[in-house]
């Protein structure tokens, strides 16, 4: 059995292939993968079926199709899939798929919401390369310990 | 404060880039050759509020903001004339013209109190303000408002769409964003053009292989029309780069 295009390192018939024959995806980044793995094999038919019903009318499936036939997907990396309470029914999934584009290998990164409608787990919408969290640094007094454990103070140290 | 205006029909107003809202965008996809055209404009500009209400709005420098109009568009050089001004210089589609045409010289992508300057003929145009003309403008208000109102009102519709494309291409693509910010800083103004391709996706209904089949031929032959001459390159570049673009598309 060949492997899922999805790159979990399964064989596609134990991984994605279930949820795109219809089965319900038990959670956000499953379904993820499994959309993922419809685009690359070209199958609109799960895409549509797994958009939330208050974006369903806003989705161009021509447009979405001529995007999946016109690049060549390389990979999925899921960056991070917060674990989420039991009963919680939104999630988000953060992923970079790579694709060649006309030779050009580019990244598509998005932070994806998801929502369980009916106790099935729907795609809402998704951030484009969204950023993290501001970096914070935390400042040292002149007169404190040098944070490099000499033992000096900070000014008599790396902060002279 | 009365203005007066009548066109004579000289034509010259149908030359060179045409706003065209969206709903005209999609109608003429067959004549036009179509972009999203965006044109920043910086605080203090006097279009910046109705530019920001039906657009976006980017940070610049300094803590300052621009606002963004974000608009489908013809795209031709200054001096290629409409595809549709005929050689009596009229117009070959005048019952079903863009309603940008219809309300000119007014525009309403600009607050219907700063319309004066519209009034007043461009070097070589032939448009009538002696005092046969009619009255047209009195007091800061238009005085036959149907065109207006209804571009208006197009406006409005289109930016409950144009909007979020314009936030989710710049979250896409964040070389726009940087593009945006140096053509804002220009003490003259410019615009950034985007290929009509990237609006499909929020267009839920238009089938991009037609529409590619429609753009394409047009592409095509602007392409034609601009190679070999200096002054079009970036032109004859951008036809050509969207009739691939278009033909990959339509190949699918």
């Amino acid at each position: 059995m060949p492997k899922c295009p999805c790159g979990s390192g399964s064989a596609f018939n134990a991984c994605c292939e279930p949820f795109l024959n219809g089965a319900p995806a038990p959670s956000p980044e499953a379904l993820m993968r499994s959309r993922f793995t419809a685009f690359v094999r070209g199958d609109l038919d799960h895409i549509e079926r797994t958009h939330a019903k208050d974006v369903r009318d806003g989705f161009n499936r021509s447009a979405a199709e001529s995007t999946a036939n016109s690049v060549e997907w390389v990979s999925l990396e899921i960056i991070d899939a917060p674990a989420r309470a039991d009963g919680d029914d939104t999630g988000t999934v953060e992923f970079a798929a790579r694709f060649r584009q006309n030779g050009d290998l580019m990244v598509h990164h998005e932070r994806s919401n998801f929502r369980r409608e009916d106790g099935r787990w729907a795609y809402v919408d998704g951030k484009m390369n969204p950023k993290g969290e501001p970096r914070r640094t935390e400042k040292v007094g002149r007169n404190e310990p040098c944070p490099c454990g000499s033992g000096k103070k900070y000014k008599k140290c790396c902060g002279a | 404060m009365e203005r007066r205006f009548s066109c004579p029909t000289c034509g010259k107003c149908c030359y060179g880039q045409l706003p065209l809202s969206l709903d005209d965008a999609l109608a003429h996809a067959d004549r036009f050759p179509l972009v999203v055209m965006w044109t920043p404009v910086r605080q203090g500009g006097r279009s910046f509020d109705i530019t920001a209400e039906l657009g976006i709005t980017i940070k610049l420098r300094k803590r300052r903001l621009a606002a963004v109009q974000i608009t489908p568009c013809a795209y031709l050089p200054p001096s290629f004339a409409c595809p549709e001004l005929t050689e009596d210089g009229l117009c070959a589609i005048h019952a079903e013209k863009p309603q940008r045409c219809r309300t000119m010289p007014f525009s309403a992508y600009r607050d219907e109190k700063d319309q004066g300057d519209l009034l007043l003929p461009r070097p070589a145009w032939l448009c009538d303000v002696s005092p046969n003309a009619p009255v047209v403008y009195r007091d800061k208000g238009i005085l036959a408002r149907e065109a207006f109102d209804a571009e208006h009102a197009q406006l409005v519709r289109a930016a409950t769409i144009l909007k979020p494309y314009a936030e989710w291409l710049l979250d896409s693509v964040p070389s726009l964003g940087a593009e945006l910010q140096k053509v804002a800083m220009k003490p003259s103004s410019g615009q950034v053009v985007v290929s009509f391709a990237t609006l499909i996706p929020r267009l839920p209904k238009l089938d991009i292989y037609e529409f590619a089949e429609k753009q394409l031929p047009i592409m095509k032959a602007l392409a034609e029309k601009t190679a070999g001459d200096p002054a079009l390159a970036d032109y004859h570049k951008r036809y050509a780069d969207m009739a691939g673009e278009w033909e990959r598309i339509a190949r699918a």
